[in-house]
């Protein structure tokens, strides 16, 4: 997957329907299920069917920085928007998520990274705060954390049943050595999504994914 | 030794983190001793004194609003969330049974009431207090509407809170293990940091005990008032009780109450004991009055309230129950003496609060 050198500012981009978006190439990724023998929860293994979990079964990926910022657009059919705001105990949000090892280790993706390899997930749901996006990082199952701060922005629109969402971040965040990814033109990462589809209850890790990790070469 | 294949590797995988999981729960559940209750229905007059004592207490935040950790139902009925008792939850055997959400109409909205207008609106006897919009559900809709046909109708007040379970179907259910029974005292509780709102809790919860909370994104529940137990200060719910039939006590106390009417005596059950979570509050069972007859006269023979439903409620141990505690009110009624009626009396209130007697009004605020 290439991350596509572009000129564009961070506010032009962070707009999902920018037209500088048209030229940067979309890949569309196969999802499935998170395996349920996995879950960390002997309850969700016992409640519920795998069949029936990860509603979105076709992500279109696009990437590209700027030099200093870095942008993912993923866009994903939905024919309902759940929801911009969650007021009901029964509600959930839907959402997405970009996911990749902390210091370019090999963490087992169906796992969320592992004791000794972190990975960083960069978390939107669709009842955040317009422009917010979450930095989260975790050490294996059921062990996501919120970090305190967040240098990451993501905008999502829905329109006419498809879900399009851009995260954008610093390629470098020094001040979240541990708890994220750092980028750098020319090099190389190892990265995978994720999709949760509100209204089928999907939330947690329950949801799809992209199955492996794609090598993300972001361009010199 | 042959190489394992992918598939089998996969699965040898996903049976060590199963393992894994299964002893990180293990340690959640693992305590010393258990703080129990035990509610004596016969003397439960639904006055709703406990309901209001938590929710002042616990329950004012705005996210809360709809949230009454201590409640009281009049049953047959409903309850609350409406209809909870056929959400499944809990376990079937040692495996966990799916469970529903119940939505917050379910639990009854919390009613706007137009305060302003009745109090400051200068409209003397022309405005009356009502909640706005047109409420068909609320956590004690069907209030004293009970069962059986007159002149044999029938009901009776069920409180219940978190039962604070030896095998708490939400701690099993919880994939970031942010549930836990205290070390020291069993008691349940949720922790709001780990808490991400997932409500897997709220579905596993055979009682349907567990709140979420839309301003802090968690779930939260009953705490066993566990900063006043650890003062020595009763719960809220049973201190401020005017009818003396909550006791508190550790479990395995074996000169307190608690001890005597649940494993003694065998008088005071669970509530849904099949759901296979092993609560910790435990009740002593209505006694019935008798039937009337078509003749208009009693009848002995039947218990006005249907046997088979106290079964349904508290499990087949029910029956003995009911039992002894027909004997022992026959026994006093000859002139004979009963500790376990004695007990449930309660001659002094003390009685039933163990080592958690201490006046709350003594007690320090903490320092913010």
């Amino acid at each position: 997957m290439q991350c596509t050198k572009v000129s564009g500012s961070a506010e032009q981009l962070l707009d999902p329907a920018a037209a500088a978006w048209a030229g940067v190439p979309a890949e569309a990724l196969t999802m499935a299920a998170t395996p349920l023998a996995n879950q960390p929860s002997e309850y969700i293994k016992a409640s519920r069917d795998e069949k029936q979990i990860g509603k979105c079964r076709t992500l279109n990926v696009q990437s590209a920085h700027n030099g200093t910022e870095v942008f993912f657009r993923l866009s994903w059919g939905d024919e309902s928007e759940n929801d911009k705001e969650v007021t009901d105990t029964n509600m959930f949000p839907d959402g997405c998520g970009v996911l990749l090892p902390i210091g370019g280790g090999d963490a087992p993706i169906e796992e969320m990274g592992s004791k000794d390899v972190g990975v960083n997930a960069w978390f939107w749901r669709a009842n955040y705060k317009p422009d917010e996006a979450r930095n989260t990082f975790a050490h294996g199952l059921g062990s996501t954390e919120f970090s305190k701060t967040s240098s990451i922005r993501a905008r999502g629109a829905w329109q006419q049943g498809v879900w399009t969402v851009v995260f954008t971040r610093p390629l470098s965040v020094p001040e979240l050595e541990k708890e994220a990814v750092q980028l750098a033109a020319g090099k190389s990462v190892k990265v995978g999504f994720a999709v949760w589809e509100g209204g089928s209850g999907e939330r947690a890790g329950v949801k799809s994914f992209s199955k492996e990790w794609r090598d993300l070469v972001l361009d010199a | 030794m042959a190489e394992m294949t992918d598939e089998e590797k996969k699965a040898q995988r996903a049976k060590d983190l199963a393992n894994e999981s299964k002893s990180a729960k293990a340690q959640l559940k693992q305590c010393d001793r258990q703080l129990a209750m035990v509610f004596d229905l016969n003397k439960c007059l639904g006055c709703q004194t406990c309901t209001i004592a938590c929710k002042t207490l616990w329950t004012r935040d705005e996210g809360m609003e709809y949230q009454w950790w201590a409640t009281v139902n009049t049953q047959p009925g409903k309850g609350t969330p409406r209809d909870w008792q056929q959400m499944g939850g809990g376990f079937r055997g040692e495996e966990p049974r799916a469970g529903q959400l119940p939505s917050k109409r379910d639990f009854g909205e919390a009613w706007d009431f137009n305060y302003e207008e009745v109090f400051y609106g200068g409209k003397g006897n022309a405005a009356h207090l009502k909640p706005s919009g047109e409420p068909d559900w609320g956590p004690n809709w069907d209030e004293d509407q009970g069962g059986g046909k007159y002149p044999n109708s029938f009901y009776f007040y069920l409180p219940r809170i978190c039962n604070h379970c030896t095998n708490p179907a939400c701690l099993e259910a919880c994939p970031r293990n942010a549930i836990y029974k205290r070390k020291e005292d069993g008691i349940v509780l949720i922790s709001q940091d780990k808490c991400k709102g997932y409500r897997f809790c709220m579905e596993a919860c055979p009682y349907k005990k567990i709140y979420f909370n839309h301003v802090t994104q968690t779930s939260q529940k009953c705490i066993f008032c566990y900063p006043r137990i650890e003062k020595g200060v009763a719960n809220a719910c049973a201190r401020q009780c005017p009818g003396r039939l909550r006791f508190v006590g550790y479990l395995d106390d074996e000169s307190g109450p608690i001890f005597k009417l649940v494993k003694k005596w065998k008088v005071a059950l669970p509530l849904h004991p099949d759901r296979g979570t092993q609560p910790n509050i435990y009740y002593v069972p209505p006694i019935s009055p008798p039937r009337i007859d078509e003749q208009g006269n009693l009848d002995l023979a039947k218990p006005r309230i249907p046997t088979d439903y106290l079964k349904f409620l508290f499990g087949d141990e029910v029956e003995p129950a009911l039992e002894i505690l027909n004997a022992e009110m026959a026994k006093t009624k000859a002139g004979g003496k009963s500790e376990i009626l004695d007990t449930l009396i309660v001659y002094e209130w003390k009685s039933l609060f163990g080592p958690f007697t201490t006046d709350p009004s003594t007690i320090a605020p903490r320092s913010a």
